[in-house]
């Protein structure tokens, strides 16, 4: 039970932090939140539905991000989801955080992974 | 999380669903852009973004407080489940809410007198301060002003020593002529009680000083019931004792205590206790003292101190202190005096309602039980779909403190109801009464109570239900219930038993107390006489040749009243407990005294003639008073019964001679006449010696007029009153009283409390009937079909009777047995109630276990007559 709630919260840093990303470049609703990141991830990472609405949920009731109804590209009313200033803030941190862990991993596993820190 | 989410959770549970729209309609036309037919577009969709379901799910739990959820969810459940058992809802309401309603009540009492703080500054530090001299007699003797001056010099354990006596004087001025009683106190007095004053100022030390003008200071009921409580009363004149007297203070409300002073006066005032020739008397012992402990002094190293003290006046002044009369100091924290009479009796009352309330709780514990096991199906069906063991008891735990706390609603109602008829009661014990009222720390009682209740009866079948196991979801569950559930039952039967058991007998002692009282011949005849207080002002009637002209013509006059039969005048009355006895230390002619022990102390009363005719105490020999026994004629003296065959066992008292005072100044009385002995000073007091003498020859200022009468006695009060009045305007009259009133007004406080430790004990009675028979009556149900094959197989009827009536009185009488333990042990927290009868009277204990038995063996018999008429062939085919 543990071990796998564990690699929840992981999973869910991991994404809210990639939703925040997201954000950065404009305002968004749930549906291209998740094309955006498959097409960036170059289709490696698939988003599961049933964490992405929860995280949104999360990262709204938190204050990193805020909400608004709108019309999406295809005229459809659509719930659009904008960073906050404390979002952009949580995502600066969250960003360091971030390449400390995956260069600290990289030592660890050795020169073989390459490529995994963004220098 | 946060409560605002949790209120609006279901519009943003809305905007979810359409989120959730939105997603699959843009996925879908994605889909259909890449080239997908509309069906396989959708289905794609669908087939991408799983179960919105859970989704909706998940977010909805993100926006719950859980444990409030659940609680919000076992209450709604629970609340159906009551709806649909109005019947066991109400029974148990009802039940928990006389149990609480009781407790609360009694709870009430005791917060109001004895927990609630005295109005006192370090009410703990304050100690009465008296002397008793044990070889006299158990009352205190009092204190002359020089002890009081003595101990308040000498003593080194107390910051203060004031001095206290309470008189009744005339007060002119007001709208009548008024009879008040007077606090006469030392100027430090209310420095020793640590009391403020709420209007103007107390009396001061510099109030002591003879040159300083009277004053007086006015108690807060007086102010109100007298004046309205007029803010300007201050600096109005009195005229007490034929000197002015101004008003220079009004105090805060207090208990009345030591006495319920009208007003309060400084020593200086009062014409006897400022005669040079008192002061003068190291035996004048008419006042009592109040001081107030140092700081980390305690009433046990005073004491050491005092008996020092008391030790030194010993040698100094040995003829005040005769080693035979055994004087020596005496001491009380007042706190304690304030409640002694209340608290026995009201920690008894509490542990009764106590135990009634447990009763109630073990009897619903056993109802809920049997629900319990019927519903054991309905728990299995939960477990089976997901629910955890302690949410289950949760949920069953929430039923019982729902139907506890609407319990204790319906408590509070009979709390507040039942502490008003109370108080009155309490009011015989305690000056404290008035302090009894509902507040915040009785609500917190009440609350705790319910509570308390509430888990009590909810813990065990709580338990017992998450300890269902899902096979009861097969067919086990029709055929009879657990052992265990069987033993669980007949122990909490034993119990109530014992519990019952134990306040029966406490209730039968009690009543048989209150017979015996009852039954105490008083020595007189107390139906149709009237009673009034005259206390003559003394200043009108210094001589007594004046007082005793106003009493006579006043008898004269009453006896004209028709339907008076005859009327007497004496000092007291008897069993008015207002006063106890004055007593004298006495010589009988030709009887030596011995010269190391005091002179026998006995009682004495004054009475006119009449005396004894109105009241209708039997003259044993002699005579009666006569009108001739006047000042001028040699002086005579009644004995009681008792006096005359202690002191003449052999021989005929009349003519005998007997002295009262000491040294030269004896005078001698002749005893003329022997009367039966009378329960003068309480109905639980053995009669004392006594001796009577006229009122005309003893001279009498302060009295009773007795009438005997025709009728209702208090028709004739008025017309007594107003003859009163003819011959003095300015006199009044007070305590006018029947003599069944003031016997039964003695009677109050024991009738009262046996009534409620019976009613206590009846509903335990009741409660423990319902439970026996009740737990034996389901125990035949579920056993039907057992029995059914017994007597299918050859069981007679006489078999199945005998079989069930065992199995219902097994816990009984092992619960009686039990029960008399603890009675035995438990019963002796009443001694101090009980008149005349030992708390371990087996007559008591024997009559009330047969009473017992009896009552249980008609609960068992219903349902053991219901099992004896089961048809064989019904109860197999139920099956």
């Amino acid at each position: 039970m543990t071990r796998k709630n564990d690699n929840n919260e992981m999973l869910k840093g991991t994404l809210d932090m990639m939703v925040l990303r997201t954000l950065i470049t404009g305002d968004a609703h749930g549906h291209t939140i998740a094309k955006v990141i498959e097409r960036t991830s170059e289709d490696v990472l698939e988003v599961e539905q049933g964490s992405l609405y929860p995280a949104l949920h999360r990262l709204e009731d938190r204050g990193w991000v805020s909400s608004y109804w709108g019309a999406s590209e295809n005229n459809r009313k659509a719930k659009f989801y904008r960073l906050t200033a404390a979002g952009k803030r949580k995502l600066t941190s969250e960003t360091s955080r971030w390449r400390q862990m995956t260069r600290a991993i990289a030592l660890v596993m050795g020169e073989a992974t390459g490529s995994g820190g963004q220098e | 999380m946060s409560w605002r989410r949790f209120f609006r959770r279901s519009s943003s549970d809305g905007e979810l669903v359409q989120e959730i729209d939105l997603y699959l309609a843009e996925e879908t036309d994605d889909n259909v852009a890449q080239g997908m037919g509309a069906e396989e577009a959708r289905r794609r969709a669908y087939l991408k973004f799983g179960n919105p379901a859970r989704v909706r799910e998940e977010t909805w739990k993100m926006n719950s407080v859980a444990p409030f959820e659940g609680l919000l969810r076992n209450v709604r459940y629970a609340w159906r489940v009551l709806r649909r058992n109005p019947g066991y809802a109400l029974l148990a309401i009802v039940t928990l809410g006389l149990g609480i309603g009781g407790n609360t009540a009694i709870f009430t009492v005791i917060n109001g007198v004895l927990l609630r703080p005295l109005p006192y500054a370090h009410a703990g530090r304050i100690v009465h301060l008296d002397q008793i001299a044990a070889k006299l007699g158990p009352d205190p003797m009092g204190l002359s002003v020089q002890e009081v001056r003595d101990f308040r010099e000498q003593n080194h354990v107390f910051s203060e020593v004031a001095e206290y006596h309470s008189m009744t004087f005339t007060l002119l001025g007001s709208k009548d002529p008024e009879r008040v009683v007077t606090g006469v106190v030392s100027g430090n007095y209310f420095d020793v009680l640590g009391v403020k004053p709420l209007l103007g100022r107390l009396l001061i030390p510099a109030d002591d000083s003879l040159t300083a003008p009277p004053v007086l200071v006015l108690s807060y009921a007086y102010w109100m019931k007298e004046f309205g409580g007029d803010q300007h009363i201050l600096g109005r004149t009195f005229e007490m004792n034929d000197r002015v007297h101004t008003v220079v203070g009004v105090l805060p409300p207090l208990p009345e205590y030591p006495d319920a002073n009208d007003v309060y006066m400084p020593t200086t005032s009062c014409p006897f206790r400022s005669a040079p020739t008192m002061i003068a008397n190291r035996e004048g012992r008419m006042l009592t003292g109040y001081a107030r402990l140092k700081p980390g002094v305690t009433l046990a190293q005073a004491n050491v101190d005092l008996a020092a003290v008391s030790q030194r006046l010993a040698v100094e002044y040995p003829k005040s202190y005769p080693a035979s009369a055994g004087f020596a100091p005496q001491t009380a924290a007042v706190e304690q005096e304030l409640t002694h009479a209340a608290r026995p009796t009201f920690l008894i009352l509490l542990g009764a309602s106590g135990l009634v309330l447990l009763l109630a709780c073990a009897n619903l514990t056993n109802i809920a039980l049997s629900r319990q096991f019927q519903r054991s199906r309905e728990m299995a069906i939960r477990m089976a779909t997901g629910a955890s063991r302690g949410s289950l008891f949760c949920q069953l735990l929430t039923e019982s403190m729902m139907i506890a706390l609407a319990g204790g609603i319906v408590g509070m109602g009979i709390a507040a109801i039942g502490s008003k008829l109370l108080t009155d009661y309490v009011a015989h014990m305690t000056t404290l009464a008035t302090g009894i009222r509902l507040d915040g720390s009785v609500l917190l009682f009440g609350l705790g109570v319910s509570l308390l209740a509430g888990l009590l009866f909810g813990v065990l079948p709580g338990y017992v239900a998450s300890r269902v196991h899902l096979t009861s979801l097969g067919d086990g569950e029709r055929t009879a219930g657990s052992a265990g559930g069987t033993r669980i039952r007949s122990l909490l039967v034993t119990a109530q038993v014992t519990i019952s058991f134990v306040l029966l007998i406490c209730a039968g002692l009690m009543v048989r107390s209150l017979y015996n009282l009852l039954s105490v011949d008083p020595g007189f005849k107390s139906a149709n006489v009237l009673s009034m207080q005259i206390s003559l002002n003394w200043t009108k009637y210094q001589k007594s040749e004046a007082s005793r002209s106003f009493f006579r013509q006043t008898l004269d006059r009453v006896q004209t009243i028709p339907g008076v039969q005859s009327a007497a005048l004496s000092m007291a009355v008897p069993l008015n407990s207002d006063m106890g006895p004055m007593t004298a230390g006495v010589v009988m002619e030709g009887q030596p005294l011995h010269p190391n022990e005091p002179a026998p102390q006995i009682n004495f009363e004054l009475a006119s003639p009449d005396y004894f005719r109105v009241l209708g105490i039997p003259l044993l020999a002699g005579r009666s008073f006569l009108s001739s026994d006047e000042v001028q004629a040699p002086m005579v003296v009644i004995v009681n019964d008792r006096m005359a065959r202690h002191y003449w066992p052999n021989d005929n008292p009349l003519r005998h001679r007997v002295a009262v005072g000491g040294g030269d100044k004896k005078t001698w009385a002749t005893v003329v006449g022997v009367v039966s002995d009378v329960h003068q000073y309480g109905l639980d007091k053995e009669p004392a010696d006594t001796m009577y003498f006229p009122v005309d020859q003893a001279g009498l200022t302060s009295g009773h007029l007795l009438l005997r009468t025709r009728g209702n006695p208090m028709q004739m009060a008025a017309q007594a009153a107003a003859i009163i009045h003819q011959i003095d305007p300015q006199q009044p009259v007070t305590e006018v009283r029947t003599l069944d009133q003031i016997r039964s007004a003695q009677l109050g406080t024991p009738r009262v409390t046996s009534m409620l430790l019976t009613a206590f004990a009846l509903v335990a009675l009741f409660i423990t009937l319902v439970g026996v028979s009740g737990t034996l009556a389901l125990s035949v149900a579920r056993r039907s079909k057992e029995i059914g094959i017994r007597m299918a197989l050859g069981a007679t009827k006489q078999n199945i009777l005998k079989d069930v009536l065992t199995r219902g009185m097994t816990p009984v009488l092992m619960g009686l047995g039990l029960g008399s333990l603890v009675a035995a042990f438990a019963t002796r927290a009443l001694v101090k109630l009980l008149f005349e009868i030992k708390p371990d009277d087996p007559v008591t204990f024997i009559a009330i276990a047969i009473v017992f038995l009896v009552v249980a063996l008609v609960g068992c018999v219903i349902p053991a007559r219901r099992a004896a008429r089961v048809d064989p062939m019904i109860a197999l085919r139920t099956e």
